[in-house]
């Protein structure tokens, strides 16, 4: 057996805040990348503007940059919220940015953009006499949405999502640097102290590699859901 | 006001896109057990009528009564939109369309396809649903497919499926758009068949179609559309049989 020199405790505890950061990131990314979609597809050219500007923003600027800018422009905002709180309400807070949720935040913000850009072509790839007849039957916008349009998207969306998970998951390694003890960090630390690279870094790589095989069978799972009713259809055509 | 409700009721409809005016002022009252078939060339402006009794195109101009119901409008800035989704959709789920691409939702089994609307518009128990959706696809011949998805079906299975859909609203009129026009020349009967069969049991029906002979047999109305305008509007003997324009002697003639 490996002897991780009393780090294995510390370590697993690391990799569940890297798996718990990277679910929680993908959820908001989800959600902004839905947000981002619909923005980018509106016909209000304000609306449309925003979410051009935003995903423009993010995807031009270094994932590590980013990161730092809203981890120290965050907690600086924040402080200059306060202190206008205090000097014109007399109210005293004070709110430490938090590294978790400054990191869920902020990958969630850059995943949110690369989500958009995803959703925005599989919305685009549905056909549009799916939501026509959806409409036609009496169905309100969010249960045509609900019903019809999410359903089908989803088929174009899961492999883009499925590519950006992967990315995502490997980019909460970032967060480290920003304080948060993700498993990376931790094996940082024992490598520093017992100068002993592969005995730490290997099974980082191999827990990374346990999420990543995971996902692609969850994904394979959630292919085979939205694929329903298409492909395969040759052999019952007559 | 009438004693039985007149199913549909179109006024002076009106709609252009951009400079083109495509319905130049059209009207039509569809009466309890009446078909009325739209013909036309391509262009004229019937499937734009008949979407525009849906409201998949909001009409610029004209009144839609729906079973002594009048559809409101409001003006926007970019023209005349419903003031009232909630009631456009209320009045959708009374007017079930078929489609020329038969648009049956592609990630649902025909049967799931039959009972979406029921079970999630109307409100309809599931159970009730399905039962009702099994005599209709065993009325139109595909109670073997229930469980089979869209893209497993032949294109006469499909619309025959979405006629079934469109049954299972139970609706005060059924709109056709072009039913058979994307379909191999085959499979057109089967559809056609099933189309007579509610014709003779009273269905209310507008039917836009390039199926001549067909609209003769059934249609207690014929319109003929030109550039918007309804250039004759009669019975079939009069407006196929004896067309007073050459245009239509033309657009009727056989082509090959």
């Amino acid at each position: 057996m490996i002897d991780l020199q009393g780090y294995g405790p510390r370590l697993l505890d690391g990799a569940l805040v890297t798996f718990e950061l990277a679910v929680l990131s993908l959820i908001l990314a989800v959600i902004l990348g839905l947000l981002t979609a619909s923005a980018k597809l509106s016909r209000n050219r304000f609306v449309h503007g925003i979410g051009t500007l935003y995903t423009t923003l993010i995807r031009g600027v270094p994932d590590l940059v980013l990161m730092m800018l809203l981890f120290y422009g965050g907690q600086i905002g924040i402080n200059m919220l306060t202190d206008q709180l205090y000097y014109a309400f007399d109210i005293d807070i004070f709110i430490n940015v938090n590294a978790f949720v400054a990191g869920v935040i902020t990958i969630g913000l850059i995943f949110g953009a690369y989500m958009g850009e995803t959703f925005r072509g599989a919305f685009q790839a549905v056909e549009e006499g799916q939501m026509e007849a959806a409409r036609a039957y009496g169905m309100s916008g969010w249960l045509a949405f609900r019903r019809v349009r999410f359903p089908l998207m989803m088929r174009h969306a899961l492999p883009g999502i499925g590519n950006n998970w992967m990315v995502l998951l490997k980019t909460t390694a970032l967060v480290s640097i920003i304080g948060l003890t993700d498993m990376v960090r931790v094996a940082a630390e024992a490598t520093k102290a017992t100068h002993e690279p592969f005995l730490f870094m290997l099974p980082v790589a191999v827990i990374y590699l346990l999420i990543a095989t995971l996902s692609e069978w969850g994904f394979a799972r959630l292919t085979k859901r939205y694929n329903v009713g298409f492909g395969e259809s040759s052999e019952w055509n007559n | 006001m009438a004693a039985t409700p007149i199913p549909l009721e179109a006024r002076g409809i009106k709609k252009r896109f951009g400079n083109h005016e495509v319905l130049k002022g059209l009207s039509l009252e569809a009466h309890k057990g009446d078909v009325i078939t739209l013909i036309g060339a391509s262009g004229s402006g019937k499937s734009t009528f008949l979407r525009c009794m849906n409201l998949l195109e909001q009409p610029d101009e004209g009144e839609l009564i729906v079973h002594n119901e009048a559809i409101h409008f409001r003006a926007t800035k970019h023209g005349r939109e419903p003031a009232d989704w909630k009631q456009v959709e209320r009045i959708r789920a009374k007017l079930s369309m078929v489609f020329q691409n038969f648009n049956l939702w592609s990630h649902m089994t025909l049967l799931e396809n039959v009972i979406e609307a029921p079970v999630h518009v109307l409100g309809k128990p599931k159970k009730q649903a399905v039962d009702e959706a099994r005599a209709l696809l065993d009325r139109v011949g595909l109670l073997e497919r229930a469980d089979y998805y869209p893209t497993q079906m032949s294109g006469g299975q499909q619309q025959r499926g979405a006629i079934a859909r469109a049954l299972a609203m139970d609706p005060e009129v059924m709109l056709f758009d072009e039913p058979t026009s994307a379909l191999d020349p085959e499979l057109v009967g089967d559809v056609l068949k099933v189309m007579r069969g509610l014709a003779e049991e009273g269905r209310t029906m507008i039917l836009v179609t390039h199926e001549i002979a067909f609209a003769r047999d059934v249609s207690s109305q014929v319109i003929y559309l030109h550039q918007g305008v309804a250039e004759e509007s009669g019975p079939p003997a009069e407006v196929l049989d004896n067309p007073r324009s050459e245009r239509l002697r033309q657009f009727l003639a056989p082509k090959h």
